[in-house]
């Protein structure tokens, strides 16, 4: 049975993909991380709901279980964006550090298989986190109030978001010698990303508010929270009318104004979300595989020079 | 099998080879020969693909290295002199990793890996985690990992650096035996004699630059010439240093103290028996007569000191 595996394997996932996936589940590490994103994920879920289904004799409670729902939602992009520079910055530097690239490098697995295949190793078990919490969601569909296709947007969008996560910590980790300036670029980006964005559309609308030409300055906030994942999970979850400004929680109520008055719900906003984050995830990996190409410093400085010349 | 012309690279003004030539014959194993940052590895890791020339060209089995790397990849197997191994996997993962990363074909995997577990002492290690073996292990294991796809030509970097003194000799038998496959190999390293036992030629590198190139049998002739030797004697060192300057078979007087002295000896073995005999008649107590270092050891620092004096007389001249 083993053997059928290995042929099957061997046939239709390449080496390295095989070999990675491998050694990341025999890890330690790897099941240790697994039951602890699980056991958070599930102790939030059940305090959330003991406390509120607690003396209450209404169990079926749809705006409660949506509210469930987008908090899990949440908590689980906060979690997989911590997460997801932690398993991809070391992707590269590691190989580096650990002295395994040059000998990978001089096999015919060409620079840019090698990237592509670091990326889906470590997409793999961010997929799996997600997957993996799937039946803590079942709760909520349980309860009602949240529809399956609901639960794949949101997820959509988190998978996008995580995808482009790994691409910036694959690209630090191939730019970078060491995986521990690697990590911390790659956590800063992440900030700007939730934050950074957040402030500058924060900032755009409040400049806006003094300005002639307020318009512009909206526009430009709005693009701003357009590219922050938490707004744009906040634009899904109105549009899909899980998120409303019933919660009562005033931070709620700040992203929703938000969502509404920059139309963050509408099916433009996600586009522009998806081609952004996909575009950068897929040039940051070609630059990676390029950067991985031995000389690749190289031939840029004699084609500066060469043109410099001319 | 292996030819090198006018290699050079340059990192930014310092040059680490200029303008090397030197041919490898198929089946030969060629003894590459330097002081640390003296161009080996560079040279190697060109000729591996892993990095670019500044200028001039290299080819493996007629592939050149810079504009067909694919195809070089496939015919050489490379063992970096620092190289680490992935832990999580066993000695026989490991090897079905390269294995099938080479495109070797799934159902010839296992034999292979089998075949050179056995050629390189590891047969009974197969099952066990490569993190478990030791340092002399995991470089026989590196070897038989680049033995994998079963390439013409293998370029190896100091394989038996940091190696003990069983270690270097099992990897010693193993080159030798890989010769008497047909294999090309281009293998680097300080430890001359070693070098000296299983090569067919040998080249010497210094500053960049090859500074010797030839036969292991044109070296050793070219070295018996003159001979390194070291006299130790109860007292009178200074005296019998004085007598030595004045035979014509010394060359030169290296070392002297009370006790020592150190001269290059150009005479014939019965010269060196006449020289013996007449210092023991002169009233010397002899208590050391000996020739220090190996041939190849010899020529390299002869040659290496020849290329310093000159690279300093060049900023006097200037």
């Amino acid at each position: 049975m083993q053997e059928l595996g290995n042929r099957w394997t061997g046939k239709w996932i390449n080496p390295l993909l095989r070999k990675e996936l491998r050694q990341r589940m025999r890890s330690g590490r790897t099941i240790l991380a697994l039951s602890l994103y699980l056991f958070v994920i599930g102790a939030v879920a059940f305090v959330y709901m003991y406390v509120n289904v607690q003396g209450q004799t209404l169990i079926l409670q749809p705006a409660r279980t949506a509210e469930l729902f987008t908090f899990l939602s949440y908590l689980q992009l906060a979690l997989v964006s911590f997460v997801t520079p932690g398993i991809a910055s070391g992707v590269i530097s590691g190989e580096r550090e650990r002295q395994t690239l040059s000998v990978l490098l001089t096999t015919p697995l060409s620079p840019i298989t090698i990237i592509f295949t670091k990326f889906i190793s470590s997409i793999s078990f961010l997929l799996l986190l997600i997957i993996m919490t799937l039946p803590l969601y079942s709760i909520v569909f349980l309860f009602g109030g949240v529809l399956p296709s609901q639960v794949l947007a949101v997820f959509g969008l988190q998978v996008v978001t995580l995808g482009a996560i790994a691409g910036i910590s694959i690209f630090f980790s191939t730019l970078l010698r060491r995986t521990g300036w690697s990590t911390v670029f790659s956590y800063a980006t992440v900030a700007i990303l939730f934050m950074g964005f957040a402030i500058f559309g924060y900032l755009f609308d409040s400049v806006g508010l003094h300005s002639a030409d307020e318009s512009v300055w909206m526009h430009l906030a709005g693009i701003c929270y357009a590219l922050d994942p938490i707004y744009m999970q906040a634009g899904i979850e109105t549009n899909l009318g899980l998120l409303s400004p019933s919660f009562n929680q005033s931070i709620v109520s700040s992203v929703f104004d938000v969502v509404n008055s920059h139309s963050l719900s509408g099916k433009e906003s996600w586009l522009f979300f998806l081609a952004v984050y996909i575009l950068i995830g897929v040039i940051l990996l070609l630059i990676s595989a390029w950067r991985l190409r031995p000389g690749s410093l190289t031939m840029v400085r004699k084609r500066v020079i060469r043109w410099m010349a001319h | 099998m292996i030819r090198v012309e006018n290699l050079s690279k340059r990192y930014g003004k310092m040059t680490a080879v200029h303008s090397l030539n030197f041919d490898v014959r198929k089946g030969t194993v060629f003894g590459f020969v330097g002081e640390n940052g003296a161009g080996k590895t560079t040279t190697l890791s060109i000729l591996s693909t892993l990095m670019l020339p500044t200028s001039g060209r290299a080819y493996i089995n007629g592939m050149e290295v810079t504009t067909e790397p694919g195809l070089v990849r496939r015919q050489i197997g490379f063992l970096p002199d620092e190289f680490g191994v992935y832990d999580d996997l066993s000695v026989r993962e490991y090897l079905a990793f390269y294995g099938t990363a080479y495109g070797v074909e799934p159902a010839l995997i296992d034999k292979r890996a089998a075949e050179l577990l056995h050629l390189v002492n590891l047969e009974d290690r197969s099952e066990v985690l490569v993190n478990s073996l030791s340092r002399g292990m995991k470089q026989r294991l590196g070897l038989a990992r680049s033995l994998m796809h079963d390439p013409p030509v293998l370029i190896l970097d100091e394989p038996a650096s940091g190696l003990d003194p069983r270690s270097r000799i099992e990897m010693r038998e193993i080159i030798k035996g890989l010769r008497e496959q047909g294999k090309t190999v281009l293998i680097s390293s300080h430890i001359l004699p070693e070098l000296a036992d299983m090569c067919d030629e040998i080249g010497i590198i210094q500053r960049g630059t090859l500074v010797a190139c030839a036969s292991v049998e044109v070296v050793n002739a070219r070295v018996s010439g003159k001979r390194h030797f070291l006299l130790e004697v109860m007292s009178e060192g200074h005296r019998l240093a004085e007598l030595l300057s004045r035979k014509s078979k010394v060359t030169e007087i290296l070392k002297v103290d009370e006790n020592k002295v150190e001269f290059i000896f150009a005479g014939s073995e019965a010269d060196q028996v006449e020289l013996i005999h007449e210092l023991a008649m002169g009233g010397f107590q002899l208590k050391t007569f000996q020739e220090l270092g190996g041939s190849l050891e010899e020529l390299f620092l002869r040659l290496t000191a020849e290329e310093d004096a000159k690279a300093e007389l060049i900023p006097k001249m200037a």
